[in-house]
């Protein structure tokens, strides 16, 4: 038991991790930095320096860092997708009877090896936004599903220990409903960063200002969703915290870590806009949304009875 | 037992992570911005006297101050020329709102491309102003020009004329190499024009 608890807090944390270096290819402009799939340059370790290069690809093709930080992604990539597949494979042996494990930790692995196929995907399309806003996507998918499955593995492991809560009854309701628009907020997001992807190709010397002033006023209204999208957190958190029951450890790990992501995440948004796109900010804005959106999961499942199983 | 609702501590572990990652993540993206500004100068383009399709002498000293993407073609070239016209073209449309990108046709095939012919050739290809140029020279100084200035073969002309784009900054240094038919290589030929363009 505690070794499959062990290896779904692995599988779970190490794909979030990548999600962050995905990002950070994104950040950096490193998405090309492979012009080839699934080698690099030809080899499956990229060039240290020029005169690694194979002799037929043009030597202007190559940059040092971009191809390293790209390769950092795919091996990452390699390593999150055997961890995930080994939980899989546990899974299915130990947990044939709990459809709650099996499933999602299954459902991850055959994402996690599309995926992989995907990213190959999106470096042939020459980085088109809307692959890479898929790519993004399908990571969360996997990541939800493997906080979903670590989850009721911790269950399993210390027992339902949800039994001593008994929330409000619209406190479902509104979980669901702040997904619902916390997702919605995240596929906006990266049809912004698309459209910014789209502008900077149509103004191909335009800076980070004068991107930002093209995107318009979408971008408020990306932010106002954002605003809302943090007042229903802290709704949320006083829903729990005003009853008098005893939330769960998980329930109030995960509250507080609802109100400190959004607060973040509302610092970031605005800072993207008032210093005009900083890489870092850029990076953690979307970070934060994945990890948003994992913890709403955890909270959803952590005030919904868990029936025995048996 | 009183209810607890005050935040985990466990979470301030939280801190020091982001901080870590934010901290290497800094460290990834400086190192890739300053890779990707670190364009390698492949020499001086030296001196050249070149005549426009309009004309007007073209000499080095025009070069100065203006990115250019430079080509060798020629009007009767039967397959790959009009294939880089016609790629270029897209390009020429892109930067049609900056003045500091040009770009330069220059014939290897001087004894048919008179001047007429550079300015119908333009015209056919709907390049209206000078922000691409067309230029003829004797043979000898283009295959002098190619071979000492761009460091290309220039054996076999006019039909085995190079197919790359040679991207010149704004001091008439060579800064790359771009074959035509590799669409990655457009992706980065762009990329480099950017970076080269917030120097100016």
């Amino acid at each position: 038991m505690k070794a499959f608890l062990r290896l779904s807090v692995f599988a779970t944390l190490g794909t979030y991790l990548l999600i962050f270096i995905g990002g950070l290819v994104r950040v950096s402009g490193a998405g090309l930095g492979c012009p080839d799939w699934p080698k690099c340059f030809g080899r499956w370790v990229p060039p240290l320096s020029l005169s690694q290069l194979p002799p037929d690809v043009n030597p202007v093709m190559f940059n040092v860092a971009l191809a390293w930080i790209e390769w950092l992604n795919r091996l990452a990539g390699v390593i999150v997708g055997v961890l995930i597949a080994a939980t899989a494979i546990m899974a299915l042996v130990k947990f044939r009877h709990v459809k709650r494990i099996w499933i999602p930790a299954v459902l991850s692995a055959l994402l996690v090896a599309f995926q992989g196929w995907q990213g190959g995907a999106v470096v042939l399309s020459q980085l088109n936004p809307l692959s890479v806003s898929l790519h993004l996507l399908i990571a969360i998918v996997i990541a939800s599903l493997l906080t979903y499955m670590t989850q009721h593995a911790y269950y399993l492991d210390v027992g339902s220990p949800e039994d001593a809560g008994a929330y409000s009854k619209g406190l479902r309701t509104t979980i669901v409903v702040l997904w619902i628009v916390a997702f919605v907020q995240v596929l906006f997001g990266a049809s912004l960063r698309g459209s910014l992807e789209t502008l900077m190709a149509s103004h191909p010397l335009a800076n980070d200002y004068e991107l930002l002033n093209l995107l318009g006023g979408v971008k408020y209204v990306h932010l106002l969703i954002g605003v809302a999208i943090a007042v229903m957190t802290y709704q949320v958190g006083y829903m729990v915290f005003k009853t008098d029951t005893q939330p769960s450890l998980l329930v109030r790990y995960a509250i507080w870590l609802l109100i400190i992501l959004i607060t973040l995440q509302l610092f970031a948004g605005t800072g993207l806009i008032a210093i005009a796109l900083p890489p870092l900010l850029e990076l953690f804005h979307l970070w934060i949304a994945a990890l948003f959106l994992g913890t709403l999961l955890i909270l959803y499942t952590a005030v919904k009875p868990v029936k025995e199983v048996s | 037992m009183a209810t607890k609702r005050g935040m985990p501590g466990d979470l301030l572990w939280g801190l020091p992570i982001m901080l870590a990652l934010a901290f290497i993540a800094a460290l990834v993206i400086a190192w890739a911005e300053k890779s990707k500004s670190a364009i390698p100068d492949l020499g001086e383009v030296p001196a050249f006297q070149l005549t426009e399709r309009s004309g007007q002498e073209l000499t080095r000293a025009d070069m100065m101050g203006r990115l250019f993407v430079v080509d060798f073609f020629f009007t009767n070239c039967p397959s790959v020329c009009p294939l880089m016209t016609r790629t270029l073209k897209p390009l020429y449309d892109l930067y049609k709102n900056s003045d500091k990108v040009r770009f330069l046709s220059i014939s290897v095939d001087p004894a048919s491309d008179s001047l007429p012919a550079l300015q119908a050739f333009a015209k056919e290809y709907g390049i209206t102003d000078n922000r691409w140029l067309f230029a003829r020279a004797p043979i000898e100084d283009v295959r002098k020009l190619m071979r000492e200035g761009f460091m290309l073969n220039a054996d076999d002309l006019p039909a085995g004329h190079p197919t790359y784009y040679i991207l010149v900054d704004d001091k008439a240094h060579i800064r790359g190499f771009y074959p035509f038919n590799e669409e990655g290589a457009i992706y980065v030929l762009k990329q480099h024009i950017r970076e080269l363009a917030r120097e100016m």
